[in-house]
């Protein structure tokens, strides 16, 4: 198995995070047609998105590709120069900030300096004009669910960098917002705490049952936290799914080579039936052969992808009669717990392959120069028009 | 005593507290610095009365007829030659053009080193260098009367270790005391003006990474060249900055040329003065300040420039 | 960029130069404990002086004047200059801006001269178009807080073009507005450079001779005109005195200023420590 599904799939285990939570109303957040221009440069291009309530919707993507820009129109930060945003039945479009059942993580926690961390959480609250007492209970059920309660009374830069997000999250869950928005949650910390803090604050959120969307450029945050993932380049979306959706069956090259790696074969439909699909590719020697129907017609230049941790690696060649390469190890990555092969097939062509190493010292067998068969089954790959 | 009500009356009474905010800053100022600019130009074209505003209207109304009498005269005075009035203009623009050179050759050093301090020291010695612009200016320019005269105990240790008879050769002073000539103007110039000098280069320069003179040792360059092509390109903004700040003022300096300057320090804030309290000419006054102001009008719109970039600038 | 610890030039250029600054000034504060006239010969140590100064009645009343003026000047261009400075870095574009910012600029390199008499100019027509005319030390007043509201706008927009806008923008998403959001989070957070530009408009506004000479009428003497008129005539023992006295003053509150200031970096950055080792 590929080593980011397997880590995935731990972390899951461990949360307790099993098959996403009853999903909620469809259209509790609903984007519509939004699209916003900086003097003449488009950052976001008529976007769609419907996000259900309850659920954790990341956007994902590249620096520049319009995500934060997203976020900031949801907050009421920027204005959509066209498209209306709906949250609950109401449109939110022209309302600011201070008047949206909306609050925001920043990804520099934008903690008041001169406020203790109690008036910090309290802010929001006071600007409601919640009685002393309400807001002090209120405060307290905060502190207690991100567990910071003996620091109530510090300043903020008595914390250290996790306490400090743990205060900016309990301040923005403090008012029970509607819409919750993360700004890059884990950008501030280090790798270390990243992954701890990933599990607990999904754990968090869930336990308020609070509709998130979260903005990041890192796809194993992405994939750990969210129960959606809408993928974005330049301003648009380019995939929307569930995490392992989008990375088993990813709708085009953009998103196949995005999340994890991949080995993007380029290849042309040779016969279109509708129980199975043949392709002719200059970059292998044998046909590849789909196990199932496909969209297409005969002649059709498509890319087939197929991620390295589903192919076969051996010295001996695979009984098959499609779906396989020959080639020479030109590389080796070592992982520990498994390599990575570089092999260069016939074409020029270079494949990569997982191999785990299960017994110990297997991959010893197999080393630079020796000529190996690849092979993969008939459902192992994808093929993509776009 | 509660918040909320303060707001809630503040929200009661403002049109749009935006346009409060713009609106004030902006009155005053148009009111009490700009208007008071058309109002020295208007001057300048009246004739000098003996009244109380020593002026004449340059708008006559009679009967039914506006007349608008511009009166040239000032501005023909200042143009004659003769009168001196070009002679002060260069004189105030070479003077201060050299008082800034000279400023700038002593405070790019210190600012400098200071920028190569650590931080602890950087603040300490940067806190050092504004220290004294924080007392009087006026005190700290008298000082140096005693300093330069030469019966003071300094002159006379300058006369007996024979600087006197250096500067003398050299041509920079003509008597036997530095007192009441340019040379006491420029000592005095970059006396007051260098924290306005040093601040601007060193906020540039403490900025520069030290990683590229790094890099450049690395290939190969000589830690002068290095200064030369790297370090000094990147302070022009600074530079610029300081220069800016220390010659528009300068050049209608007049307390530092009145006390330290002699007769013989042409300078055109003295000019003005002169015309203003010692002949009582306002109208002659003001066209000596247009033709400042006309003068030094280009060097000052490049610095407004630079500076509401600087700090817009800093947003982007 | 700072490269290394101190080598000999640094010394050099550094002794020489604080030497040409403090020099002359320390020079003065010895000569004012002299007990002869001249300044050519010292005849033994002495306060007459400081005892000529305090008992001289006009001088004591122009250093009064000019305190107050100096108060209320400092107190009005920071409120002024404050504005500027929000308008200059928070706002959008509109119609009219680039010469507001020329105008905020302008003064800090604009000429004495060519400001007081403009200023005395503008003064003298208001009182012939509508029988107003601001006198005496509302007149100078007026005059200091226009050039001074410029210096503090620059150390204030410095300050708030620093201030990360998250703060601002994270304190609108808990539901304050603009207004709020300036006296709630904003204003705290830039107060110390408010405070700066407090203290560098006071001292402006003590500091200046030739824009008071020109506005003030002969009621209002201020302190540095009645000094520019004696020292005019060449060395006066009482304005050592006065020098000295001025420079203590000033020395002593910024020691102390300073000394405030680095007790509280010291006090943060342990707190900053123990959070870190903290680690909760």
């Amino acid at each position: 198995m590929g080593t980011d599904m397997a880590a995935v799939e731990q972390q899951q285990a461990v949360a307790g995070h099993g098959p996403s939570p009853t999903p909620g109303a469809e259209g509790y957040l609903r984007i519509v047609e939004v699209r916003k221009e900086f003097d003449g440069f488009l950052a976001v291009d008529d976007t769609n998105l419907s996000i259900r309530k309850g659920e954790i919707f990341a956007l994902l993507g590249g620096s520049g590709c319009g995500k934060s820009t997203l976020l900031r129109c949801l907050g009421g930060f920027e204005h959509p120069t066209a498209g209306k945003i709906f949250l609950d039945g109401q449109e939110l479009n022209g309302l600011p900030p201070y008047e949206r059942p909306i609050n925001m993580m920043f990804q520099s926690y934008a903690l008041f300096p001169h406020m203790s961390v109690e008036q910090n959480i309290a802010f929001g609250l006071k600007q409601d004009r919640m009685s002393k007492p309400d807001i002090a209970r209120r405060v307290e059920e905060m502190l207690a669910l991100v567990q910071l309660g003996r620091l109530a009374r510090r300043k903020p830069h008595q914390l250290s960098g996790g306490q400090q997000q743990r205060v900016a999250l309990a301040r923005s869950l403090a008012k029970d917002p509607k819409l919750l928005l993360l700004d890059e949650p884990m950008g501030a910390l280090d790798k270390k705490l990243r992954t701890q803090m990933q599990l607990e604050l999904v754990s968090i959120i869930e336990k308020t049952g609070v509709t998130c969307v979260m903005v990041t450029h890192d796809q194993e945050e992405a994939m750990t936290m969210a129960t959606r993932i809408a993928l974005m380049d330049a301003g648009r979306i380019r995939q929307v799914g569930t995490p392992d959706e989008i990375y088993e069956q990813p709708a085009n090259r953009f998103a196949a080579s995005f999340i994890g790696s991949v080995n993007m074969i380029t290849a042309v439909i040779d016969q279109d039936e509708p129980e199975f699909v043949t392709l002719r590719s200059p970059q292998l020697d044998t046909a590849i052969y789909i196990g199932h129907g496909i969209s297409g017609f005969e002649g059709q230049e498509v890319s087939f992808a197929v991620r390295p941790e589903k192919l076969g690696i051996g010295k001996d060649e695979p009984a098959q009669p499609h779906n396989k390469a020959r080639g020479v190890i030109e590389d080796i990555a070592y992982f520990g717990s498994h390599s990575v092969y570089h092999v260069k097939l016939a074409s020029g062509f270079t494949i990569m392959a997982n191999f785990a190493n299960v017994q110990r010292w297997a991959s010893e067998s197999m080393t630079w120069g020796d000529t190996v068969w690849v092979w993969w089954g008939d459902n192992d790959g994808v093929v993509l028009t776009q | 005593m509660s918040a909320p009500t303060v707001f809630g009356l503040l929200r009661r009474i403002t049109p749009g507290p935006r346009w409060g905010v713009i609106g004030i800053p902006y009155l005053w100022m148009l009111v009490f610095f700009a208007i008071p600019f058309l109002i020295v130009l208007k001057i300048s074209f009246a004739r000098l009365a003996i009244a109380m505003p020593p002026y004449t209207p340059i708008l006559e109304v009679d009967n039914a007829e506006v007349a608008l009498k511009l009166n040239l005269s000032n501005f023909l005075q200042l143009g004659a030659l003769q009168n001196g009035y070009i002679a002060a203009y260069l004189s105030s623009l070479k003077i201060a053009a050299i008082a800034t050179l000279l400023t700038l050759l002593v405070g790019y050093p210190m600012a400098y080193v200071i920028a190569r301090l650590p931080p602890s020291g950087r603040n300490i010695a940067m806190m050092l260098v504004v220290l004294p612009s924080w007392t009087s200016f006026l005190i700290r320019v008298y000082a140096w009367i005693g300093i330069l005269k030469s019966s003071g105990p300094v002159g006379r240790l300058l006369e007996k270790t024979g600087v006197i008879d250096a500067l003398q050769s050299l041509g920079w002073i003509e008597g036997r005391q530095i007192l009441y000539t340019p040379l006491a103007t420029y000592i005095g110039i970059v006396y007051c003006y260098l924290p306005f000098m040093v601040l601007p280069l060193y906020t540039n320069l403490v900025k520069h990474d030290g990683r590229l003179l790094e890099a450049a040792y690395d290939l190969g360059a000589r830690p002068w060249k290095a200064f030369l092509k790297i370090t000094l390109p990147l302070s022009r903004a600074g530079i610029i900055a300081g220069c800016m700040l220390v010659m528009i003022p300068a050049v209608g300096e007049f307390v530092i040329p009145e006390l330290l300057g002699g007769p013989d320090t042409l300078m055109i804030g003295r000019v003005l003065w002169n015309e203003f309290f010692a002949n009582r000419d306002w109208p002659l006054a003001s066209a000596v300040a247009i033709a400042m102001l006309v003068l030094l009008l280009i060097p000052i719109l490049v610095f407004n420039r630079v500076q509401q970039r600087q700090i817009e600038g800093r947003l982007t | 960029m700072s490269v290394g610890r101190a080598r000999w030039p640094t010394w050099i250029i550094l002794g020489s130069g604080f030497a040409f600054l403090y020099l002359p000034v320390l020079l003065l504060m010895v000569w004012s404990f002299n007990s002869s006239r001249l300044a050519t010969v010292w005849a033994g140590f002495s306060f007459k002086w400081y005892g000529e100064l305090l008992r001289d009645a006009s001088m004591l009343e122009a250093a009064w004047v000019s305190l107050r003026i100096a108060f209320w000047t400092a107190t009005a261009s920071v409120v002024l200059g404050t504005m500027a400075a929000l308008v200059m870095t928070r706002m959008r574009r509109f119609p009219g801006k680039t010469l507001f910012g020329g105008l905020i600029t302008a003064p800090l390199v604009m000429p004495d001269v060519i400001i007081g008499l403009s200023m005395l100019l503008m003064f003298v027509s208001l009182g012939d178009l509508f029988h107003f005319q601001p006198k005496g030390m509302v007149s100078i007043w007026i005059a200091h807080t226009t050039f001074a509201l410029a210096f503090v706008a620059v150390v204030v927009s410095s300050r708030m073009a620093e201030l990360d806008k998250s703060l601002e923008e994270a304190a609108m998403d808990l539901g304050a507005n603009r207004i709020k959001v300036f006296f709630l989070i904003t204003l705290p957070i830039i107060s110390p450079a408010l405070v700066s530009g407090w203290l560098l408009a006071f001292t402006l506004s003590l500091d200046d001779v030739v824009i008071a000479s020109f506005v003030s009428g002969p009621s209002s003497t201020t302190l540095p005109m009645k000094v520019f008129s004696s020292v005019r005539l060449g060395l006066s023992p009482k304005i050592n005195a006065l020098a000295t006295l001025m420079i203590v003053i000033v020395s002593v509150c910024a020691v102390i200023g300073w000394w405030l200031m680095y007790r509280s970096e010291q006090r943060r950055r342990l707190d900053m420590q123990l959070a870190l080792q903290d680690n909760g």
